[in-house]
């Protein structure tokens, strides 16, 4: 398993440095409005409707844009976490612990993806 | 209190003709802040595996319906939600202005024929790159562009 790890890891490192541009480019707008304005009621009340956010993803141009923005908001993320999280657990001691901690990570980030492209092709 | 480092740490690929004393820990690296600040960055992880979770289940639900998606939005309101990304965002702010330091040096000297701007043009084009994203992003899905 190291060995596969030690193959993978140009991959890894392009998919965590994604996830740290990327992802923390697109990720404070998401927040700011679907995780904190629109909960907080400070948006318009049908900002956030379903029927507004799926007229969006539906457009023909626009909507192809809006799905990869989203995939890339949820994946690149994912790595990032997996890849930083694995690096704070050996630098806290669990360095012996890495071989099986870091594939489940690896797996969740692999799995989220996965799930991420699913998300966004079924809107 | 000096502590023994891992025994492998920068040990050379071939043993040197000149001994040296084996690598140690300083006993004060825990608690030194630069060594906390980069655990809090590494730390960022946890928190960005569990926001890339959470925008998973929110584009699903988008992807569910209408009630799927009004269920979602009750549970966003939720203070331990709110909370959540209110802490998430401190944690991406806090990436970002770590990482975009660091960005600039991490460039290679040149590619080829070109070379990147200079270090402070480079430093502010990122920051108008993230100003500008999340102005666009909040502009559309707060319903400032129709």
């Amino acid at each position: 398993m190291k060995h596969l790890l030690l193959k993978l890891e140009p991959i890894i490192w392009l998919l965590f440095g994604g996830g740290i541009l990327v992802g923390t480019l697109l990720l404070p707008g998401y927040l700011l409005t679907v995780g904190l304005a629109g909960p907080l009621g400070w948006l318009p009340e049908d900002a956030l409707s379903w029927e507004r956010l799926h007229g969006m993803v539906s457009h023909p141009i626009g909507g192809l844009l809006f799905r990869v923005v989203l995939l890339a908001l949820i994946a690149l993320p994912l790595w990032k976490g997996a890849h930083h999280l694995r690096h704070f657990l050996i630098d806290m001691g669990g360095g012996a612990r890495d071989a099986a901690v870091a594939p489940l990570l690896y797996l969740v980030a692999a799995a989220g993806s996965l799930a991420a492209i699913a998300a966004v092709v079924r809107l | 209190m000096a502590q023994p480092a891992h025994p492998h740490a920068m040990a050379p690929s071939r043993p040197g003709r000149t001994r040296t004393a084996p690598p140690m820990k300083p006993g004060t690296w825990p608690t030194s802040p630069r060594y906390l600040t980069y655990l809090a960055f590494d730390f960022t992880g946890l928190v960005y595996l569990l926001v890339g979770l959470v925008a998973l289940r929110a584009a699903w639900a988008l992807g569910s319906g209408p009630e799927a998606w009004a269920r979602l939005q009750a549970q966003f309101a939720n203070p331990l939600y709110v909370a959540f990304h209110a802490l998430t965002l401190a944690a991406v702010i806090f990436v970002g202005v770590r990482f975009f330091r660091l960005f600039p040096k991490a460039q290679p000297a040149r590619i080829g024929p070109a070379k990147p701007p200079p270090r402070p043009v480079l430093h502010a084009m990122l920051y108008a790159a993230w100003i500008g994203i999340t102005a666009g992003l909040v502009a559309v899905l707060g319903g400032i562009i129709p």
